[in-house]
């Protein structure tokens, strides 16, 4: 076995405990916060026999050790449950949800990992200069906006001041054309992408400063290769490798940052179902959205780390 | 050099993202030529759209589509359209007209009700609507042995239905259920969307999924429910009343208010809800568009706790509601979102009477009354608020501005706040522990008086029976109550809801403030729309005219 493959189960089986903390963890907040899930489905109007009729048939009488095991046995079966409020089987619902989070994350990472290396490597090449100053402002604004302020910016400006952009929803009513679900996915991109652009930005100009610096750089221009050769093939190939790491981060970040964006711009992603769940003690349906939601944010983070290993062969794998 | 390379760079990422960008032409052309203009265009899924459609921007996305198994409004919106009930509400009011039942009669000792059934309805599915089918929508929900029982979680079957013994059939068109007691409100009750009559087969046919499945006998039909994007429905053109002139409606969850208006403006959206108040001046002066509003079916109040001192002396009761000035909450506070209560009972709801003690702002008369009842120099309470909930409006907000005006005549007030999963758990569970004032407010379901005036102030529905969360008891108010709950007809029972609102008025068990506006925007374009008390929206009349 190489060590890379040996590096990559021993990371894999990491991810047990983890997950195992992560089921624990919601669990006890979804199950310790007040509110009682039978009287908020059957609503204020509910008799005591039939609040005490739901409790049983959920299990909600059964003590917390119980429920929780029998939740954890089910879920390894693949059986993860009833949504309270939805009336649906947890698992496709939440997997489904995942897939329009995921689109909106992937599109996100991409449009800030474009936007971040653009303003990172004009920064880096030209230090000082005027458009390093404003990419390097508009990189520490971009970070400090909150996500809810700039999404509901850009609906006024774009779908209203100059209304080229839907501001909500994945699809125009009736409609489910790739096109029309890409012009959707504008604005909440954009939105969710700005801080992280701005910290790839920062990252990819502090990096490739520091490179260019170095003595193979200087090596390489003094042996006649093209500043753009040096700059592209030496200087920001090496540069990258923190980089990969603050973009594996940002994917996480990226991802839980969703759930704001989402009820911003009512995309139906697990974000929006996780919100609504909480508000109706749905304890089947967000256990199961977290669980999905902690497991893809823990993957991204073990296929960055051997992403990293790939790139910079000096990693050990300790 | 690296000048050319950097304007390269921002020149590439420019183009990414107008690529992006460029990809939504077809879709704000599509806008244009949407369905209720451009009859018969066709979007880009290759699907043809079909003539007048109406799009509505729900405040969030519907939960269920079964109409016995329904809790909430966005869901109820969506799927109102859907169903007939025996009787119905007019349009505009509470009162009852026939549905799915022709006529009724009533027995001379208000037992038994018997329906005639309207002949020739079919469901969406093609089946016929018949006496079998409305017993089976009714006993699929109260009766544990029904076979289809277990297909849904009817959370309001024992409000509806809980009066139900039996329910009969006496020949196809003929249906005749029993109560256990008297209880005039039931007619009203079958009125509500959980009385909905449902496909027998259909709900067969898909089991616990006929939520996802819904088939009524009402002006639309389901088409599709795409979670969290949409609920579509068409006109049913062999709709017992007519078809309706609209040929769609779809019903999307935009759950932020700013961008639902922003999508309204932008003009993807024909019909709103939820309109920031601040919002609502510019809207109504755009000629584009055209807003309606009218008192709901709601009620905002304190519980004053009559089961221990102060407030068991109703002089003390009486002083703090002239020592509030509700006209200023609901004018500055709520900015007129709501209309100024005079009592429990909302305008729209029948029974409802002006002639009541009335109590306008007045701190001289509050600190007189506070004297005379022992309490010359106040006295402090303990005041419960909940951060949020269905209808309790602006509660931390309304909750200081009330604190402020009883200061001003000598009490105090420490305000305590709670999530409202646990306030309601708190203000419904252990009755010792209750705390001199708390919030609540009420939506009716029935549109009966009874809905608000029993269930919320009768001394027998103090919890865990019913809603009387003050323990509030005035025995002559109890037995007008009782006593009209027994009656038969809407005329006999009017005199007795107001000679009891009169009693319970001057006994204020309760501050009551406001009545909740219900206000809707929607295209000028939209003919014929009427906002109905219950707040669902009845597309089955309304046209598009542009």
């Amino acid at each position: 076995m190489s060590p890379l493959v040996r590096y990559a189960l021993r990371r894999l089986a990491a991810l047990v405990p983890v997950l195992l903390g992560v089921t624990v963890l919601v669990f006890l907040i979804m199950h310790l916060a007040p509110g009682d899930p039978a009287q908020i489905i059957l609503g204020p109007k509910a008799t005591e026999e039939s609040l005490a009729r739901l409790r049983h048939e959920l299990g909600l009488d059964q003590p917390l050790v119980v429920q929780y095991l029998r939740w954890l046995g089910n879920v390894l079966a693949g059986n993860w449950g009833r949504s309270l409020q939805l009336k649906r089987e947890v698992l496709p619902l939440v997997l489904q949800r995942f897939g329009a989070t995921a689109l909106l994350t992937v599109g996100s990472t991409v449009l800030a990992v474009v936007l971040g290396l653009a303003a990172g490597v004009v920064s880096a090449t030209r230090q000082y200069s005027l458009a390093d100053r404003a990419g390097m402002l508009l990189a520490l604004v971009g970070f400090c906006l909150p996500v809810f302020w700039l999404g509901i910016v850009l609906q006024i400006l774009f779908g209203l001041r100059w209304p080229i952009l839907p501001v909500s929803g994945m699809n125009s009513p009736n409609t489910t054309g790739v096109l029309d679900t890409l012009a959707h996915m504008v604005l909440p991109s954009l939105t969710l992408a700005t801080g992280a652009a701005a910290v790839i930005g920062r990252m990819t100009r502090s990096s490739l400063v520091e490179v260019i610096r170095q003595e193979f750089i200087t090596t390489a221009r003094a042996k006649g290769l093209p500043e753009r050769a040096v700059i592209y093939r030496h200087a920001l190939r090496n540069a990258l490798i923190p980089v990969i790491t603050v973009v594996g981060m940002q994917v996480g970040y990226l991802l839980s940052g969703a759930v704001m964006v989402e009820m911003v711009f009512s995309w139906p992603g697990i974000g929006l179902l996780m919100v609504n769940g909480i508000q109706a003690r749905d304890f089947p349906l967000v256990q199961g959205a977290v669980l999905l939601v902690a497991s893809s944010y823990v993957l991204v983070n073990l296929v960055v780390d051997l992403l990293y290993a790939v790139v910079d062969p000096r990693i050990r794998y300790g | 050099m690296a000048v050319r390379r950097a304007i390269g760079i921002v020149l590439a990422s420019a183009l990414l993202l107008g690529s992006l960008a460029g990809c939504t032409r077809p879709a704000s052309q599509g806008a244009e030529t949407k369905p209720g203009q451009g009859a018969g265009s066709t979007t880009e899924a290759g699907q043809k759209a079909t003539g007048k459609t109406i799009v509505v921007g729900l405040q969030a996305e519907p939960t269920n589509l079964d109409p016995a198994q329904i809790s909430d409004y966005n869901s109820s919106r969506a799927a109102d359209g859907m169903f007939d009930r025996l009787v119905r509400f007019k349009d505009g009011s509470t009162e009852l007209e026939p549905g799915l039942a022709e006529s009724w009669d009533i027995s001379q000792d208000g037992l038994v009700y018997t329906f005639h059934l309207r002949k020739g309805v079919k469901f969406h599915d093609g089946t016929e609507f018949n006496a079998d089918a409305v017993k089976f929508s009714i006993e699929r929900q109260i009766d544990p042995n029904h076979p289809y029982h277990n297909t849904g979680e009817f959370a309001y079957a024992d409000f509806t239905f809980g009066k139900v013994k039996e329910v009969r059939i006496k020949d196809p068109y003929t249906v005749e259920i029993e109560l256990k007691e008297p209880y005039a409100p039931f007619l009203s009750n079958l009125a509500i969307h959980a009385a909905s009559i449902v496909s027998p087969e259909a709900v067969k046919k898909y089991g616990k999924d006929f939520t996802k499945h819904p088939v009524g006998t009402g002006p639309f039909r389901f088409v599709r429910w795409t979670p969290g994007v949409e609920v579509v429905l068409e006109k049913n053109p062999e709709y017992w009343k007519g078809a309706p002139k609209i040929d769609q409606v779809i019903y999307r969850p935009v759950i932020e208010d700013q961008a639902r208006l922003t999508e309204f403006e932008a003009g993807q959206l024909d019909f709103i809800v939820g309109i920031p108040p601040e919002d609502l001046a510019r809207l109504k002066q755009n000629p584009q568009y055209e807003v309606q509003e009218q008192p709901g079916m709601h009620v905002w109040y304190v519980v004053l706790n009559a089961t221990k001192p102060p407030f068991d002396n109703p002089k003390v009761r009486q002083a703090v509601n002239y020592a509030v000035n509700r006209k200023a909450i609901v004018e500055q506070l709520l900015r007129s979102t709501g209309v100024l209560a005079t009592g429990p009972l909302p305008p729209v709801v029948w029974g409802y009477t002006k002639d009541v003690p009335q109590y306008p702002y007045d701190p001289e008369k509050a600190k007189q009354l506070l004297a005379e009842a022992g309490y010359p120099n106040g006295f402090s309470a303990e005041f419960w608020v909940p951060e949020s909930g269905s209808g309790m409006q602006q509660p931390r907000e309304m909750a200081t501005a009330i604190q402020a005006d009883l200061q001003a005549v000598g009490i105090q007030t420490r305000i305590q706040t709670f999530e409202w999963g646990t306030y309601l758990d708190k203000v419904m569970g252990d009755k010792s522990s209750l705390p001199e004032m708390f919030e609540m407010s009420w939506i009716g379901d029935n549109g009966d008086p009874d809905n608000f005036l029993h269930y919320l102030l009768a001394s027998d529905q103090a919890p865990p029976n019913g809603f009387n969360l003050g323990y509030y008891s005035n025995p002559k108010a109890d037995q007008l109550l009782k006593q009209a709950q027994r009656l038969r007809t809407q005329a006999e029972r009017q005199p007795l809801y107001e000679e009891a609102l009169k009693l319970l008025v001057a006994d204020a068990p309760w501050i009551w403030v406001d009545h909740e506006t219900q206000i809707v925007a929607y295209k000028k374009s939209i003919k014929g729309f009427q906002l109905h008390p219950t707040g669902v929206f009845r597309f089955e009349t309304v046209d598009i005219q542009p």
